[in-house]
């Protein structure tokens, strides 16, 4: 027990002494937990919470361009600027020089347009029905057209998003046109208003389900992905301070002169292993705190805590168990320092990319997200996806523990093989 | 009646994966207890690959070593208890005091925690490391480190010590106290083998030499009657003689 205590001991003073590798590990976290939800949550309340600021040039000669702009304004989705001496002309270079994204032009016959088409639309109706109506002939207008502008570095998705706003508050004028048409042409005009409130209220819901195993109510945000997603990229960074280690110990001959002491090198691997797993357990512990008590002060969301504390601790586990397996192949196989921090951190970088940690995997392209599979980082950031936004169960984790036992066992034996070809074990 | 064996090489080889060439070819030694015995060779004639057989980093390819004390034979297991090892180079952790290094080494050794403290600081005192003995090895000059390299090597007082190059790179004044040092411990009944490249210091330390060159032993025996046997006045002649003046790069 004395030489397993001296041993953990030896790890820790190593670990304590390694000031980048510990700036790395703990402070590296928090700062991109930090930066990136911050980031990431103005980039959710653009689309989510603030109003899109929307040029609005109205040219309309009647009276239902401003209802348009009306609704759009009482929807509460739109910031407008109203600049109706703007000409349709140089309404691109307005936008660009305005440094707005987005703008609406209602050209000048919109309301007669709409107003022709109301009244076509009535008098088939009327025809259809074989009732008498007024038939004297009015003067055609065709359908308008709105002109929607947008900067093109906005998001296609994004814009018909807007475009489609614009079109459900005009399905809502037409259809109210049409009907104020057919009541009037069958002198009712005055009834129309109920039959407009009812056509408008009874409109069908769409209800918003979370696709959660537990019913659970935890929207994902920025926090929620952010947490995790740096949290596992930190653990994995342990490559820079352990596999500098191993490095160094089997360049200088520590190893080898263990080799001819009365000691089994197991106590040092299990030693390193212990040492840097409650390492990755301290930075879960440091950054969740951080999304559970700081974040939420600084106006960013909550980090809700899953349930499941027992799959919790499993899943922290093995992915601290993978970051450091992980740490002691490249150690083992890095021929110098250099080459262990370098391709390193390189290599977390690119698992961190391909694994969903940078972005999201569900916006790749398919071939990518084939890739993603091959990323150990997305493994453990599965597990945590599966018990903080999907309320997972054991069953679900089942991948993820497949995928990281074997991970985990391929870099243990590398790295067993390596030192034992070099005669280290 | 002869001097008892401690260590008995019989005619070992030693070839690497790969190589054209045995970097040992069929070496036959015998270490008697008590003795300070000199490896000594040119660069490239096979003294590190003897003395990393000898403490078991790397196997013979053919051919047979025993240990012994007393007389009697013992196990490889009991090997590693019995010796100590002071390689080239600095194989210690450069980020921790000599105090630290030497508690992880001494436990590593099975020392029990009281018998560590007091070699420890014996160790220490002797070797003049005790007023750095809390500052990190990294900043220490050459001849500290290699005094710490060698406290680690015999904290659990080994009854055979192997030396590669132990004064390799320090001043005269290190050089003299490790040598003090390593006379002491021999008088305290510590059998040494040693390997170095200073041809008076080998002469001013060891009993015994074995002279190696390409993979073979190709003169061994008492310092004093090799140099009465070939005709020289000292172990430099001696080894320029019998290795030749050729660069060995």
């Amino acid at each position: 027990m004395f030489k397993l205590y001296s041993s953990l001991r030896k790890e820790l003073l190593l670990l304590i002494n390694d000031k980048v590798g510990l700036a790395l590990m703990f402070l590296m976290p928090l700062l991109l937990v930090f930066i990136i939800t911050i980031i990431q949550d103005s980039a959710y309340k653009m689309v989510n919470e603030n109003q899109i600021p929307l040029l609005v040039v109205n040219h309309d000669q009647g009276k239902e361009g401003a209802k348009l702009v009306g609704l759009l304004q009482k929807s509460g989705l739109f910031k407008i600027d109203a600049q109706d001496g703007i000409a349709q002309g140089s309404l691109k270079s307005e936008l660009l020089a305005r440094g707005k994204m987005i703008a609406l032009y209602i050209p000048a016959a919109f309301s007669a347009g709409l107003e022709s088409n109301a009244a076509d639309v009535s008098s088939i109706l009327m025809d259809d029905l074989g009732l008498e109506h007024d038939t004297t002939a009015s003067e055609k207008i065709s359908m308008p057209k709105l002109s929607f502008y947008n900067d093109p570095v906005l998001q296609e998705n994004y814009s018909y998003s807007i475009i489609s706003v614009i079109q459900s508050y005009m399905s809502v004028i037409e259809n109210s046109l049409m009907i104020d048409r057919m009541y009037a042409s069958m002198d009712i005009a005055e009834r129309s208003q109920k039959l407009k409130d009812k056509m408008i209220s009874n409109r069908v819901g769409i209800q918003q389900i979370l696709a959660s195993n537990n019913n659970s109510t935890a929207i994902p945000n920025s926090t929620q992905h952010n947490v995790p997603a740096w949290t596992i990229f930190a653990m994995f960074f342990m490559v820079v301070s352990l596999g500098s280690n191993i490095v160094k110990e089997r360049i200088n001959g520590s190893f080898l002169r263990l080799k001819t002491m009365p000691t089994t090198f197991m106590v040092v691997m299990f030693s390193k292993m212990a040492i840097y797993v409650v390492v990755a357990a301290l930075q879960v512990a440091l950054t969740f705190s951080m999304g559970v008590w700081i974040l939420p002060r600084l106006g960013l969301p909550k980090l809700s805590v899953p349930d499941n504390i027992i799959a919790t601790v499993a899943v922290i586990f093995i992915s601290s168990m993978a970051a450091v397996s992980y740490a002691l192949m490249i150690g083992a196989f890095a021929k110098t320092e250099q080459q262990a921090n370098g391709f390193g951190a390189i290599s977390i970088i690119i698992f961190g990319a391909i694994g969903g940690i940078l972005v999201p995997t569900f916006v790749m392209p398919g071939f990518m997200q084939f890739f993603s599979n091959f990323s150990p980082l997305h493994w453990c950031l599965e597990g945590f996806y599966v018990l903080f936004l999907k309320g997972g169960s054991w069953q679900d984790l089942r991948g993820v523990f497949s995928f990281l036992g074997i991970f985990i066992v391929f870099c243990q034996l590398a790295t067993y093989f390596k030192l034992r070809l070099e005669r280290i074990i | 009646m002869a001097a008892q064996a401690c260590i008995e090489i019989k005619n070992v080889y030693k070839r690497y994966k790969a190589a054209q060439e045995d970097s040992l070819s069929g070496v036959s030694l015998r270490i008697t207890q008590g003795d300070v015995f000199g490896l000594l060779g040119p660069n490239g004639a096979g003294k590190t690959t003897l003395i990393s057989i000898l403490c078991g980093i790397i196997p013979v390819s053919s051919g047979d070593v025993q240990f012994y004390h007393d007389g009697e034979p013992y196990s490889e297991t009991e090997r590693k208890r019995r010796i100590g090892f002071v390689p080239q180079e600095y194989a210690f952790y450069q980020e921790l005091s000599p105090r630290q290094n030497l508690d992880y080494f001494g436990a590593m050794y099975n020392l029990s925690k009281t018998k560590l403290e007091e070699r420890r600081e014996h160790l220490l005192q002797v070797l003049g490391l005790e007023k750095a003995a809390d500052k990190k090895v990294g900043t220490f000059s050459g001849g500290m480190k290699r005094r710490v390299n060698l406290a680690i090597g015999i904290i659990h007082q080994p009854q055979i010590l192997f030396l590669d190059e132990p004064t390799v790179g320090v001043d005269v004044q290190s050089r003299n106290a490790i040598i003090r040092y390593l006379q002491q411990i021999n008088q305290d009944g510590t059998s040494i083998i040693y390997t170095s490249h200073h041809m008076s210091e080998a002469e001013e330390f060891c009993k015994n030499i074995a002279l190696i060159d390409h993979g073979k032993v190709i003169a061994a025996g008492e310092l004093q009657d090799l140099k009465t046997q070939h005709a020289v006045a000292n172990l430099q002649t001696l080894f320029i003689n019998l290795t030749g003046e050729e660069y060995r790069d």
